[in-house]
C-alpha cells in the first residue's frame, strides 16, 4: 500500500496583501475521505489548487506521500483534480476523455481502450465509450469525470464542489456513490464543499475553514457536537447563541450569567476562564426541551414553521429569539399555540461555552 | 517589460516552450516589422528630398520640411488651396457617408436584434454578408452600371417622367456616395447589432408599457445601449471611406478627387515618393486625430473597436 | 405592435433592395448582348460575355498571382493572428488594451498608407542590404497584406478564445499532459473551426484587397488590380459575367454552409429528431449539406451547359442592323457632346495608360529611384488630371 497521505506543513498563501490561506497545518491520512468545509471565499479552493500544483505556497511546504512537492508541476504530481464544472473535453468521446491521461503518457490505442472500458465498468456505465460528452446526463458526466481522474491511478483525488451543479435528488444519490467509489479504490479523497450535508455524510474527517484559517478538524459528529469555536458552532447546523459573563468554572463545566438567567454548561475546547470573562453559550434547537428540569427558563412562543417531521418553533426570551426543533408527534401530540408561555431547559452537557469570535453569518 | 516577461512565463507554463516561443516571435514580428517599422520608414521618407538614385546617401540627402511645405503652400507662398480643399472635402464626404450608414443601418441592426426571428433573421444575416464577399471593384462597378447615363436609374427616371435628359449621377458624386455607403454597410450593422442585442428586450417592452412613444424608447433606452456599437462602426466606416481608393477611382466624377487619389498620383504617376509619403502621413494623422476627437466627444475607448 | 412589425418589414425590404438591387442589375447585364453593361434597351440574350471573360489574359494572369499571394498570406496571417489572440489573453488588462489597439490599428489605417509604408520600408532595406530579390511584387504584397489581414484573423480568434474554458487546459495538465500536449490536444482542436474561418476570411481579404496591393504589387498585377484597371479603362459586360460567377459561388457556399450549420445545431441540441425536416428520411437526406451542394452544382452545371450551347448570333445580327441605322445619328450626337465638354474643361488630357506604367519601371535594378514619369505631371496634381478621361464618355466605344 503506497503512502497516500498529504501533509500541509505551516502553509500560507498570499496574493499581494490578501491572505487566502493562513498557516494551515494538518495531515490528511492515507486512504481517508477528507473534506474542507467553509463558506465561499474561505480559501478552500486555493488550498486545493496548492495541493494539485496549480499554485505554490507562499510559506510552508506541501508533502504528498512524504515527499516535498515544491517545484513539481500539476502534471507531475500523484494527484488528480475533479473541477467544479468537470472540464470534460467536449471534442472527445467519453472513452477518449477517460483515456486522455494514458494518451499523453504514450499508451497504445488498444491499451487505452481496454482501460477506458474497465473504468466505465467501474462507474457502472458500460458501453457509453463512443458517445459524445454532450450526450450525457449530469450524473453521467459526473461519473465520467471521476473515471477520467482515476485513469491516472492517482494517490490523491481532489474534488472541487463537483456536485454543486446537480439537482438535489441526484446530489444525494451521488454522495452515496462517491463514498462507495472511494471505498472501492482506496484512494485518498480530498473534497471541497460549502454544503455541510455533503461534508458530514461522506467524510471520515472534516476541516471547517473560515477566512483562510482552519478552525477545527475532526470527525463529523465531533464537529457537530463539540465545536471548538463560535464560527464552527454557528456554521455547522443550526444553533442558538446566548452572550454572557462567566461566573465560575469547575473542570469541564462552567456557569454563565446571561440576561435570561444563569446557566451551567460544558466548556468547549477544554479552555480555562476567569470569572467575568465574556463568553458565548451555544445550544442546538433540538436540545432545547420543553419541560426539562435543568437550566430552566421561560419564553414566549412567537411563530412556528411546519416542515413535516420537524416543527421549527420560534420563541422569545427577553430580547433573544430562540429556535427550537420539535419532533412531530403526529395527531397524538399537541403543540403550544402562538403567544403561549413555554418553560424550556437543556442538559448542561448539551450546552457549549465558547469564547466570543466571529460567527458564520458575519463571514 | 516586467509584464511582458510575466506574460511570457505564464504562456510557457500553460502552453509549453514551442507555443510560447511561437507566440512571442510572431507577435514581435507583427508589431515591429509589419506595423511599426513601415510607418516609421514612411515618416522618415516624408522628410527627404525626391532624389535620383545616385544622389541618395550623398550631401544632398538630408532632412527637410519641403514635402510638407508644399502641401500647405504653393511655390509662390500662397496657400495650396487645391490640395487642402481636397483633403477637407474627402473628410467631409467620408463623414457624410458615415452618417448615411448610421442612419440606414440602425433600423436594420435593431430589427435584426429584436424583431426578426428564426429563418428571417438567418436570411438577413446571410443577406448582409453576401454582398461583402463580392469583390470591392465589382461592387463599385455595379453602381456605375446602375447610375450610368443609360443605367437603370436614368432609364426608369425618364420613363416615369421624373426628368427628361439623362442625369449625370457620376459627375454629381451620387454614385460615389451610394457606392461607398453600400460598401461598408456590414461594418456598420454588425457592431451596432452586437451592442443592441445585449439589450434585454423586456426593457423596450417595459418602456412601451409605461407609455413612452417609439421614438422616445429608442432615444432613451436603445440608443444609449447602441452607442459603443455605433461609434465602433462609425470609426471603421469613416476610416475606410476616407482611405478608399478603388471606389473614388471608379465612381468619382472627373472634377472631384479623393485625397488618396492624390497620393496615388504622387507615387504612381509623378514618381515623387517623398511627396507621396508626406501626403500619406497628412492623411493618416488627420484621420486618426479626427477619430480620436470623435471618440473623446462620444466618450468611447479604442478598445471597443472591432467588437 | 402590428403596425411596427409592418413598418419594420417594409424597411427591411427596402434596405435589402438597396443591398441586392445593384447586384441583381449588374448580374442581369451579363446576359445582354449590348456592348455597354445595361439592362435597357435589352438587345439579345447572350452568354458570350463569359467566353470573353475567360479570354482576358491579363485577368487570368492576375488570378494566378492572386492565388499565389493569397496562399502566402493565409499561411502567415492565420498563425500570426492566432499568436496575437493568445498573447492578448495572458497580458494584464492595461497592457492588453494597449497591444489590442496596436494590433487592431492596421484595419483602421488607410490601405493606401499601408501599401506606401511597405514599399518604402522594403525599398530602403533593399538599398541598405542589396538584397534585391526581396523587392518584388509577390513578396511585398504578401508582407503588406499580412499587416492588416492578420488583424481580421485576430478578431476571429479573440471571439473564439473568449468561449474557451481555461480549466480545460488545467484539467489536461492535471491529468499528466505536458503544456505542449495540452496546447496541441486541447486548445488547438478547440480553435480548429476558428482557424478554418480565419483562413477563409484572410483569403477573401487578400484576394479582394486593392488599396494596399495596388502599391505593393509593383509591376505585377493581381486579379483585383487587373479588374480595377479594366473598369477604369472602359467597361464591358464581361465584368458582369464575372460578378455572376462570384455571386453564384458565394450563394452556393452560403447555402451549403447554412445547411451544414443548421444540421450541426439541430444535432447538438438534440432537436434533430423533433424537427419535421429531419424526421422524414427524404427531406433529411435532401437537407444534408453534401446533397445540397451536389444539387446546386448540378443545377448550375446544367444551366451553364445549356447557356454555352445557346447561340445568339441570329438575334445579334438583327440588332446590329438596327443599330447601324442609328449609329450615325448617335455618333454625331456624342461627338457634339464631347466637343462641348472639352470646351468646358480645357485641361482634360487624353488618358495615358500610365496607371501601372510610371513609378515602377526601374525595378529591375532593385532601385526604386524615381524616373521621369511617363505622363509628366504639373507640380501639383490637378483635380482635372487625366485619370478619369475614360469615364466622361464611356459609351463611345463601338
Amino acid at each position: 500500500m503506497p503512502d497516500r497521505s498529504v501533509l500541509l506543513d505551516h502553509v500560507s498563501i498570499r496574493f499581494g496583501s490578501f491572505t487566502a490561506v493562513d498557516n494551515a497545518n494538518l495531515k490528511i491520512n492515507s486512504g481517508e475521505f477528507f473534506s474542507f468545509l467553509g463558506p465561499s471565499g474561505c480559501g478552500k479552493t486555493t488550498m486545493l489548487r496548492c495541493i494539485s500544483g496549480f499554485s505554490e505556497p507562499t510559506e510552508g511546504k506541501v508533502l504528498i506521500g512524504g515527499k516535498d512537492m515544491a517545484g513539481v508541476g500539476p502534471n507531475k504530481r500523484p494527484t488528480a483534480l475533479i473541477f467544479q464544472h468537470l472540464a470534460l473535453f467536449p471534442l472527445m468521446t467519453v472513452a477518449e476523455n477517460i483515456a486522455f491521461p494514458l494518451e499523453v503518457r504514450g499508451a497504445s490505442k488498444k491499451e487505452r481502450r481496454r482501460r477506458a472500458d474497465e473504468l466505465l465498468d467501474m462507474i457502472a456505465l458500460p458501453g457509453i465509450g463512443d458517445k459524445k460528452v454532450s450526450e450525457l446526463s449530469g450524473g453521467q458526466k459526473q461519473r465520467v469525470a471521476i473515471a477520467r481522474a482515476l485513469a491516472v491511478e492517482p494517490d490523491i483525488l481532489l474534488l472541487d464542489e463537483p456536485l454543486s451543479a446537480l439537482d438535489l435528488k441526484l446530489r444525494q444519490h451521488m454522495r452515496t456513490e462517491l463514498r462507495a467509489i472511494q471505498k472501492q479504490v482506496g484512494v485518498t479523497f480530498i473534497y471541497i464543499t460549502h454544503d455541510q450535508g455533503e461534508a458530514l455524510t461522506m467524510s471520515d474527517r472534516v476541516a471547517v475553514t473560515s477566512r483562510g484559517v482552519i478552525e477545527q478538524v475532526g470527525e463529523p459528529d465531533r464537529i457537530y457536537n463539540r465545536p471548538r469555536s463560535a464560527f464552527v458552532a454557528s456554521f455547522v447546523g443550526e444553533n442558538n447563541a446566548l452572550q454572557g459573563f462567566i461566573k465560575g468554572q469547575s473542570g469541564d463545566l462552567a456557569a454563565l450569567e446571561t440576561p435570561m438567567g444563569t446557566f451551567e454548561a460544558r466548556v468547549g475546547g477544554g479552555r480555562k476562564y476567569k470569572p467575568g470573562d465574556e463568553a458565548l453559550l451555544f445550544v442546538r434547537p433540538e436540545q432545547l426541551i420543553p419541560g426539562a428540569t435543568e437550566n430552566v427558563f421561560q419564553a414566549t412562543l412567537t411563530r412556528q414553521e411546519f416542515e413535516g417531521a420537524t416543527n421549527h418553533v420560534f420563541a422569545k426570551a427577553g430580547d433573544t429569539e430562540l429556535r427550537i426543533s420539535m419532533v412531530n408527534a403526529g395527531l397524538a401530540g399537541s403543540l403550544p399555540g402562538q403567544g403561549e408561555s413555554l418553560s424550556l431547559g437543556f442538559a448542561p452537557m448539551n450546552g457549549t461555552i465558547l469564547p466570543v469570535g466571529h460567527m458564520a453569518s458575519e463571514s | 517589460m516586467k509584464h511582458l516577461k510575466l506574460a511570457y512565463t505564464t504562456l510557457l507554463a500553460k502552453h509549453g516552450m514551442g507555443a510560447a516561443l511561437f507566440i512571442a516571435i510572431a507577435v514581435t514580428l507583427w508589431v515591429v516589422v509589419f506595423i511599426t517599422l513601415p510607418q516609421l520608414s514612411m515618416l522618415d521618407y516624408s522628410f527627404r528630398f525626391n532624389l535620383p538614385a545616385d544622389q541618395i546617401g550623398t550631401e544632398a540627402d538630408h532632412y527637410t520640411l519641403e514635402q510638407y511645405r508644399s502641401f500647405f503652400f504653393n511655390a509662390d507662398g500662397s496657400f495650396n488651396t487645391l490640395d487642402i480643399t481636397i483633403l477637407i472635402r474627402t473628410l467631409i464626404a467620408a463623414l457624410i457617408v458615415t452618417m448615411i450608414d448610421v442612419l440606414i443601418c440602425y433600423p436594420i441592426a435593431y430589427i435584426l436584434a429584436h424583431g426578426a426571428k428564426g429563418v428571417a433573421a438567418r436570411l438577413m444575416v446571410i443577406g448582409l454578408i453576401i454582398p461583402y464577399w463580392i469583390n470591392e471593384i465589382l461592387r463599385a462597378f455595379a453602381f456605375r452600371v446602375l447610375f450610368g447615363s443609360t443605367g437603370v436609374v436614368n432609364t426608369w427616371g425618364m420613363q416615369m417622367g421624373l426628368w427628361d435628359a439623362p442625369v449625370d449621377f457620376i459627375r454629381a458624386d451620387v454614385a460615389l456616395y451610394c457606392g461607398l455607403a453600400y460598401a461598408y454597410i456590414l461594418l456598420m450593422v454588425f457592431p451596432m447589432y452586437n451592442a443592441i442585442e445585449a439589450l434585454d428586450h423586456t426593457q423596450v417592452e417595459a418602456a412601451r408599457d409605461m407609455g413612452a412613444p417609439l421614438w422616445r424608447v429608442h432615444w432613451r433606452v436603445v440608443l444609449p445601449m447602441a452607442k459603443p456599437g455605433i461609434v465602433s462602426g462609425a470609426t471603421m466606416v469613416f476610416m475606410l471611406t476616407a482611405g478608399a481608393l478603388a471606389a473614388p477611382q471608379i465612381l468619382g466624377g472627373p472634377s472631384s478627387l479623393w485625397f488618396t487619389q492624390l497620393i496615388y498620383q504622387w507615387f504612381n504617376e509623378s514618381s515623387n515618393w517623398p511627396r507621396g509619403s508626406a501626403y500619406a502621413v497628412v492623411l493618416l494623422v488627420t484621420c486618426i486625430s479626427f477619430v480620436l476627437l470623435m471618440m473623446r466627444v462620444f466618450k468611447v475607448s479604442v478598445g471597443e473597436i472591432g467588437k | 405592435m402590428n403596425r411596427h412589425t409592418l413598418f419594420g418589414g417594409a424597411y427591411a425590404l427596402a434596405f435589402f433592395s438597396f443591398v441586392f438591387g445593384p447586384l441583381v442589375i449588374m448580374a442581369t447585364t451579363a446576359f445582354n448582348s449590348s456592348r455597354f453593361p445595361r439592362v435597357a434597351p435589352w438587345e439579345c440574350f447572350t452568354t458570350g460575355w463569359f467566353g470573353e471573360l475567360f479570354g482576358n489574359a491579363r485577368l487570368m494572369e492576375g488570378l494566378m498571382n492572386s492565388v499565389i499571394i493569397g496562399v502566402g498570406v493565409v499561411a502567415l496571417a492565420v498563425p500570426i493572428g492566432l499568436a496575437g489572440a493568445l498573447a492578448l489573453s495572458e497580458l494584464p488588462p492595461k497592457l492588453r488594451s494597449m497591444l489590442y489597439t496596436v494590433l487592431i490599428l492596421p484595419i483602421l489605417i488607410p490601405g493606401v498608407v499601408l501599401g506606401i509604408s511597405t514599399i518604402v520600408l522594403w525599398g530602403q532595406i533593399t538599398r541598405g542590404t542589396g538584397a534585391g530579390f526581396l523587392y518584388n511584387g509577390y513578396f511585398l504584397t504578401i508582407v503588406g497584406q499580412i499587416t492588416f489581414v492578420s488583424s481580421y484573423a485576430l478578431l476571429v480568434f479573440i471571439a473564439r478564445l473568449q468561449r474557451f474554458d481555461a480549466t480545460q487546459t488545467e484539467a489536461a495538465l492535471d491529468l499528466g499532459a505536458t503544456p505542449g500536449q495540452a496546447f496541441r490536444k486541447i486548445l488547438l482542436p478547440f480553435m480548429a473551426p476558428a482557424i478554418g474561418s480565419a483562413a477563409f476570411i484572410t483569403l477573401l481579404a487578400s484576394f479582394e484587397n486593392y488599396n494596399t496591393t495596388v502599391f505593393t504589387v509593383l509591376s505585377e498585377s493581381t486579379f483585383t488590380t487587373a479588374l480595377a484597371s479594366k473598369v477604369r479603362h472602359g467597361t464591358d459586360p464581361s465584368l458582369s459575367a464575372l460578378a455572376v460567377i462570384i455571386i453564384t459561388l458565394t450563394l452556393v457556399g452560403a447555402l451549403t454552409n447554412e445547411a451544414y450549420q443548421r444540421r450541426k445545431e439541430a444535432e447538438a441540441g438534440g432537436r434533430a429528431s423533433r424537427s419535421p425536416l429531419y424526421a422524414n428520411p427524404v427531406t433529411r437526406a435532401l437537407t444534408h449539406p453534401g446533397i445540397v451542394f451536389a444539387i446546386l452544382v448540378t443545377v448550375i452545371g446544367g444551366m451553364s451547359y445549356a447557356g454555352s450551347q445557346y447561340d445568339s448570333s441570329v438575334c445579334e445580327a438583327a440588332v446590329l442592323q438596327e443599330k447601324l441605322d442609328r449609329q450615325e445619328e448617335l455618333r454625331a450626337e456624342q461627338r457634339a457632346r464631347i466637343e462641348a465638354q472639352e470646351a468646358d474643361q480645357q485641361s482634360t488630357l487624353p488618358k495615358s495608360n500610365s496607371a501601372f506604367g510610371g513609378a515602377f519601371g526601374g525595378l529591375g535594378g532593385g532601385t526604386p529611384a524615381p524616373e521621369t514619369p511617363v505622363a509628366p505631371k504639373p507640380e501639383s496634381p490637378s483635380a482635372f488630371g487625366g485619370a478619369f478621361g475614360g469615364i466622361t464618355a464611356p459609351e463611345v466605344d463601338e
